[in-house]
């Protein structure tokens, strides 16, 4: 860089390649990312297994757009029991977590225990207490509460952190621990804290309807029976349902109601199952464990270990698809943020361009790549697809946002001079920074499509269960969640480090 | 001299005060006497602070302490800010109820000394809603409410206008025998205290009678400013640059 300063040639292309700027260096990282999908998407299995998939795409348009709202069957039910589950599971996971985040700073083994918990996605911990609680609420609050609490405990942990110092100091020697804390630390960090609970609660509203899919009778399930039988007038109608209860979300979920919510909610997750301690334990100290691990033989544990199937695709296909997953992401987000800006476009193209990242980014990724999947067949694909428009859209959104706050310096600008010189310097390294911070969800929800028959990790776990092989199962569960945790640590190394982020919302 | 008979409350012979291993001012030598009124005067960045918190540090629950930047809770109200004067002297239980619902001895107390602060009828109102002066009004209550033998103040009238300071500084005369205040006024200075400590490049440049100094000797405390009749410049680099500990949301920081 300092050569082309002091020569009056243009650069050449090496030496403009090699420069040093904040802007070279994101767009090197960005490309030899975006090289590394290109070279291995050969390995991945990307087939339309489907005959007619433009023909099916029609009818569920179709079914969108005129739902047969006569045709559900008690949709109150499953919308009431969706909220029930996501209200406790979340109440349940303040609770376990908060205590956690006082200690979350002091004690590695309570961040390594909350860096496990998180790793594992709400679905696999359902699949898991589907086992010992059967079809009920406690599987459901347990399945939200569980990786929730581990989650509370990060976030309100460094929400507490960064509360000013001034007025913790101000106070008189020998005010207790207590007392310090109710008054200086908790009233400066409570906003943040209330903010990101309610946040959470809108990804347990998503998870819990997602419980369907195991089993649960929430909104999911129903979801589930109709597009699988083809009914997708009545899937339309759910679906239309489901936007209804998110968009409505600011009305109904007011604070004041939520007490209310609470009792109510109590009625509908009942009936609660009678709970076997000698079984529960059986199956946490004998069932989850290979059978040779427990009497200590070691030859016997690596015939277990290499009868277990196809680990290594399994693992192959689950990071695979969560790098194109990611790197999906990244050009959805590029390509669709502008269509929400206020600096391009007129009122209706933005309009059309926020209904679009709103659709996308409201509908849960399994959802998605369940409707792929039907359209599509069983391969990668529908996976991919399902990640990088759910996930691309919701950084479009955020970075949208982001570039409405600038005032460009120079008015007058064409869009594209606009979009290149004034806007995308400055959200890139935002835009970045976020997609990092996706990665690790994107992998973990990599993990979960298995569940639809995509090769993941996930698909064997499922397996596992239904063929009540719970040591497997539980093995690949502790495989995906160390996957999760090397990729976190992975992306926080890899991640921007000039865009901090300030807002926990968007994990 | 009336002042030399006084107890000695603390003495620095040649200390090197500062943070950890960074020395802000070298082999300090310094006495405080009871019954002493001092200004503490330098530019920012003179070490006027540190040489505060050391002396809270050593005087401990003898002193009541005034932050700079006031150091309040915006959130909570103005009787919740001024009760923390004292949350050493409740029990766990007490502190958490007053939260709910203030305590009544307490709430009578801090009640009195609003009315006195210009503060009455704002005991509900969480500080973040009131004006600059009223904060600093408020920081003051808090450190009266301690009720201690010794005042200290790290520029506790810099927002205010200049009668109100003087009322200011009356009442914390009027309630301690003691006091130890930093400032940047340098006519109040010498009109109002009866000692004058002058920091300049982490040395104690001046330490004097207030009534044995000039405004011109002052000055020399403050070679940026151009001339010597201007005010000193304000506290700029501290007011515009907060520390990052006192963001509201400094995530990112290394």
């Amino acid at each position: 860089m300092s050569d082309a300063l002091v020569d009056s040639r243009p650069p050449s292309a090496r030496s403009w390649w090699r420069g040093g700027s904040p802007g070279l260096r994101l767009a090197r990282h960005s490309l030899g990312l975006v090289a590394l999908a290109v070279l291995l998407v050969p390995f991945a299995d990307l087939a339309i297994h489907t005959r007619d998939p433009w023909g099916e795409l029609g009818r569920m348009a179709a079914g969108l757009a005129w739902p047969a709202w006569g045709a559900l069957e008690s949709p109150f039910a499953a919308l009431g029991l969706t909220v029930a589950v996501a209200l406790w599971g979340t109440l349940a996971g303040v609770v376990l977590g908060f205590p956690l985040a006082l200690l979350f700073a002091r004690s590695r083994l309570v961040r390594a225990a909350c860096a496990f918990v998180r790793a594992i996605h709400e679905l696999f911990w359902a699949l898991l207490f589907l086992q010992v609680f059967g079809l009920s609420a406690l599987t459901a609050l347990a399945a939200l509460a569980i990786p929730y609490a581990g989650i509370f405990a990060k976030v309100y942990a460094e929400i507490l952190e960064q509360t000013p110092r001034a007025p913790r100091d101000a106070l008189p020697p020998g005010s207790g621990r207590l007392a310090r804390f109710v008054y200086a630390e908790l009233p400066l960090a409570w906003s943040q804290l209330a903010a990101y609970t309610r946040y959470r609660f809108e990804c347990g509203l998503r998870a819990s309807v997602l419980l369907g899919f195991v089993g649960l009778p929430t909104l999911g399930f129903h979801l589930e029976t109709a597009f699988r039988e083809g009914r997708y007038h009545e899937a339309g109608a759910l679906l239309w349902l489901f936007y209804l209860l998110i968009a409505s979300l600011p009305w109904w979920g007011h604070k004041r109601l939520i007490p209310l919510l609470l009792v109510g909610g109590v009625w509908l997750l009942g009936p609660w199952p009678s709970v076997d301690g000698a079984l529960l334990w059986r199956f946490v100290s004998e069932d989850i464990w290979p059978a040779a691990l427990l009497v200590g033989d070691w030859a016997g544990l690596f015939e277990w270990l290499a009868r277990v199937p196809a680990l290594g695709p399994a693992i192959g296909n689950t990071l695979l698809l969560g790098l194109l997953g990611s790197v999906g992401a990244l050009l959805v987000a590029l390509m669709l943020w502008p269509l929400a800006s206020r600096h391009f476009g007129n009122r209706a193209t933005r309009l059309a361009g926020h209904g679009v990242l709103i659709f996308l980014r409201s509908t849960p990724e399994l959802m998605l790549a369940f409707v792929f999947l039907l359209l599509l067949g069983p391969s990668l694909l529908p996976a991919w697809l399902a990640l990088a428009l759910h996930n691309g859209a919701l950084i479009a959104f955020l970075v949208a946002r982001h570039a409405d706050a600038i005032t460009p310096g120079m008015p007058g600008l064409t869009a594209s001079g606009r979009l290149a010189y004034e806007l995308l310097p400055r959200v890139y390294p935002g835009l970045l920074a976020l997609l990092y911070y996706r990665a690790e969800v994107i992998l973990r929800e990599t993990a979960i499509l298995g569940m639809l028959g995509v090769a993941t990790l996930g698909f064997y776990i499922e397996e596992g269960f239904d063929y009540l092989m719970f040591d497997v199962a539980f093995f690949l569960l502790l495989i995906t969640a160390a996957l999760n945790i090397a990729v976190d640590a992975l992306s926080r190394r890899l991640r921007p480090r000039e865009a901090p982020l300030d807002d926990p919302c968007v994990r | 001299m009336v002042g030399e008979q006084r107890r000695l409350l603390i003495r620095f012979e040649g200390e090197d005060l500062g943070q950890g291993a960074h020395v802000v001012l070298p082999r300090l030598t310094l006495a405080l006497h009871e019954g002493e009124r001092v200004a503490l005067l330098g530019q920012s960045g003179a070490g006027k602070s540190t040489l505060l918190a050391e002396l809270r540090r050593r005087l401990g629950g003898q002193a009541a302490w005034c932050p700079q930047h006031h150091g309040l809770v915006p959130q909570l109200a103005v009787y919740h800010n001024v009760f923390m004067g004292r949350l050493p002297e409740h029990s766990a239980l007490a502190n958490l109820w007053n939260l709910v619902r203030p305590l009544r001895g307490p709430w009578r107390e801090v009640a009195a000394l609003c009315d006195e602060l210009g503060l009455a009828g704002l005991m509900r109102r969480p500080v973040g809603e009131l004006s600059g002066g009223q904060r600093q009004r408020v920081a003051i209550a808090r450190a009266l409410y301690q009720a201690r033998p010794l005042f200290l103040g790290d520029e506790p009238v810099a927002s205010v206008d200049p009668h109100q300071a003087l009322r200011l500084l009356d009442l914390i005369d009027s309630r301690h025998t003691t006091s130890v205040v930093a400032l940047h006024q340098r006519e109040l200075a010498l009109s109002h205290f009866d000692r004058v400590w002058g920091l300049r490049d982490g040395r104690l440049a001046i330490d004097a009678r207030a009534d044995a100094l000039t405004l011109a000797e002052l000055d020399a405390l403050y070679p940026d400013a151009a001339e010597p009749n201007r005010r000193p410049p304000p506290d700029g680099s501290d007011a515009a640059m907060p520390s990052p500990e006192a963001l509201p949301c400094a995530r990112g920081r290394p």
